[in-house]
């Protein structure tokens, strides 16, 4: 748990009291037992590291903030789970979804670029060029947070 | 008014109309849209799952572009607004928090100093037009038409973040109001499209879609208004995959919310935006096209 609770989002771990509240809000836990946020929160609490970053459990979550609002401590269940994600990313578990817009922000500055029909739409239509003029600084800061060895890595 | 106009990823890739519409109604309404020139991706979602510090950074080094250019920022995109206005928040709240950034930025030669403000599209049209000089832009009204406006998630949520800029879905509805449609209310307005799961658990997403699209046609609505344009995708080609992979029919059109407001200040969308919706708009708004 301390790895969690050292991050800068995952602190909110430290309140967590187990009421379920942010699973009974849950949109993905409605739809499927596999995703539980406060089990989630309970296996961390406990240690289960192994159980919960190899696997498939920190990469169910919408990110939708609904359990950030409900939950009563404010313990923050969706901002914990990035911290958790950050964790499991450094262990090799990474969507491949993930991992090609990670690499796409790397190559272009941005996640998603336009196809060359949408290059040529927009070039019909007088819209601006989509430019990569911060691509220099975006690598320069991504190698000094060494996010580049993550993506280089996948 | 003047804005730093940030544009995003998925807008100028994929949803040309948004950006036309954008341009071609916001200067009506009194807005200037200065583009952010040299501006990175927010570092969205997918990005932040994967490194705090990167996070922190890039969204940073927008802001400061911002800065530079002495103005407020203005997105579009939802998945933008959160990264950029939640780092500000906590840059703004956190001395220690903007030591670091700023130590990363000292790389690129830049220094965040908290002098600028993140603002959504909703956000500039409620506060800064205002309903009332909204409605008297509006020349031609769309009337008889009833739609599920889906504010996505993260115009509202969390609401620690939120509560200074918009207090509840009800400047939305009074925006989207004010074109003529009649906003109808239906259970689980709040709840996510289904978007952020999108390519990294497509089962999941179309499931959570699926839910969504339920509730909107239980409530007997003719179309679907948006704001984000991952709800636009997820909504619209999503409900192709939903209707293939569920066999269920919906018929919902999804239409950007700017598209709307454009139509009903009499200007006409042409015919490759029509087309851009995988849903047809043709059936409710035929004698506007």
């Amino acid at each position: 748990m301390a790895e969690v609770a050292n991050t800068p989002r995952g602190r909110g771990i430290l309140l967590c009291i187990q009421c379920g509240r942010c699973s009974s809000g849950c949109p993905v836990a409605r739809l499927t037992s596999e995703h539980n946020p406060r089990r989630l929160m309970e296996m961390i609490i406990l240690g289960f590291k192994r159980e919960v970053l190899p696997t498939q459990l920190p990469w169910y979550c919408l990110s939708c903030f609904t359990c950030l609002d409900r939950c009563p401590q404010g313990g923050d269940v969706g901002e914990v789970t990035f911290a958790i994600r950050n964790l499991a990313v450094r262990e090799g578990n990474m969507p491949a979804g993930v991992a090609a817009q990670a690499k796409s922000l790397y190559e272009t500055t941005r996640v998603i670029n336009p196809v060359r029909s949408a290059m040529d739409k927009r070039e019909s239509l007088g819209l601006g060029k989509i430019t990569t003029d911060g691509l220099e600084d975006v690598q320069k800061i991504l190698k000094r947070t060494r996010m580049d060895k993550i993506i280089q890595s996948k | 008014m003047k804005y730093a106009f940030y544009l995003g990823c998925l807008i100028p890739a994929r949803e040309l109309s948004y950006e036309v519409s954008v341009r071609k109604v916001l200067p009506e309404l009194g807005i200037e849209l200065v583009d952010m020139k040299g501006a990175n991706c927010c570092a969205p979602f997918s990005i932040q799952s994967v490194d705090y510090a990167s996070w922190m950074a890039l969204a940073a080094r927008n802001l400061c572009l911002a800065e530079e250019m002495e103005l407020n920022i203005m997105t579009l995109c939802n998945d933008c607004y959160e990264s950029l206005l939640m780092m500000n928040t906590l840059l703004k709240r956190n001395p220690g928090l903007r030591d670091k950034v700023n130590e990363i930025l000292s790389e690129i030669g830049k220094e965040y100093k908290g002098k600028t403000d993140v603002k959504n599209l909703v956000d500039v049209l409620y506060e800064d037009v205002g309903v009332s000089k909204l409605k008297s832009a509006i020349k031609e009204p769309i009337q008889g038409l009833k739609v599920g406006t889906q504010p996505g998630c993260h115009l509202t949520k969390p609401k620690r973040i939120h509560y200074e800029v918009l207090r509840s879905f009800n400047e939305l509805d009074a925006l989207v109001q004010a074109t003529g449609v009649e906003s109808v209310p239906y259970e689980r307005k709040e709840m996510c499209c289904g978007g952020p799961l999108r390519d990294i658990n497509d089962d999941l997403a179309r499931q959570v879609s699926r839910q969504k699209l339920m509730a909107l046609k239980d409530a007997e609505v003719q179309a679907v208004v948006t704001v984000c344009p991952f709800c636009f995708l997820q909504l619209d080609l999503g409900q192709l995959e939903v209707k293939r992979h569920f066999n269920e029919e919906y018929n919902l059109p999804v239409i950007h919310f700017i598209e709307l407001l454009r139509l009903s200040m009499g200007m006409k969308l042409d015919d490759w935006e029509v087309k851009a919706h995988r849903v047809p708009i043709t059936g409710i708004l035929k004698e506007r096209l």
